[in-house]
């Protein structure tokens, strides 16, 4: 396995935890899944612009090779991880900003 | 161009900011719930990939970026989780707006 292929779908995994463990529940909620749809949407030209230049460039010694576009199957994990993580903690401070 | 890293960053915060203008998007008046998540989604993915980019997963074309570095890396590979965190939520806010369910207030 390579490194980043690991991490990568290991961080994804990670965000779906923390969504159960912190009782968040975004994953049942109608408006993040049409969030994700509408970033994977931007994703494809602002992570394709960066991938085809190449304004970044990847070890092949560390990531599979395959490519949508030009954009490594990896980044599609790794954003989903992220975006995914950054709106299940919204999700929390908001809670606790609106019950002290 | 050495500023075409900084360019895409820029063409991603078009819309949002735009769009901020017309929508009453409310999560800016939760600032400690906005700094809290997106600063730990920053110092998580900067450790993350700080690291990485050390070992050699991916590097950066010096033709495209500015040549402002810290810890190995470009200042726009910084600056690029602060604006991914803040498009997510945005987005997430935005949609809500739209849909009609109960948004941040």
């Amino acid at each position: 396995m390579k490194e980043y292929t690991f991490l990568a779908v290991a961080s994804a995994v990670l965000a779906l935890f923390l969504d159960r463990f912190l009782h968040t529940a975004v994953l049942r909620k109608r408006e993040y899944w049409i969030a994700i749809g509408v970033m994977f949407f931007f994703k494809i030209p602002s992570n394709g612009y960066l991938t085809w230049r190449p304004i970044v460039l990847y070890n092949p010694e560390y990531f599979l090779g395959v490519r949508l576009w030009s954009i490594p199957l990896e980044d599609f994990f790794y954003g989903y991880g992220f975006i995914t993580a950054t709106i299940v903690l919204w999700e929390y401070f908001l809670r606790k900003d609106r019950t002290p | 161009m050495k500023t075409e890293y900084l360019l895409v960053l820029a063409a991603i915060l078009v819309f949002p900011l735009m769009l901020s203008l017309v929508m009453r998007i409310r999560m800016y008046k939760h600032p400690r719930a906005m700094l809290f998540s997106m600063g730990i989604m920053c110092v998580v993915y900067w450790t993350w990939d700080v690291l990485v980019t050390a070992r050699g997963h991916w590097s950066f074309n010096p033709a495209y970026v500015l040549d402002a570095r810290l810890l190995g890396m470009p200042v726009e590979e910084w600056l690029f989780f602060i604006i991914i965190a803040f498009v997510a939520i945005f987005t997430y806010e935005a949609v809500r707006l739209v849909i009609g369910e109960r948004s941040a207030q």
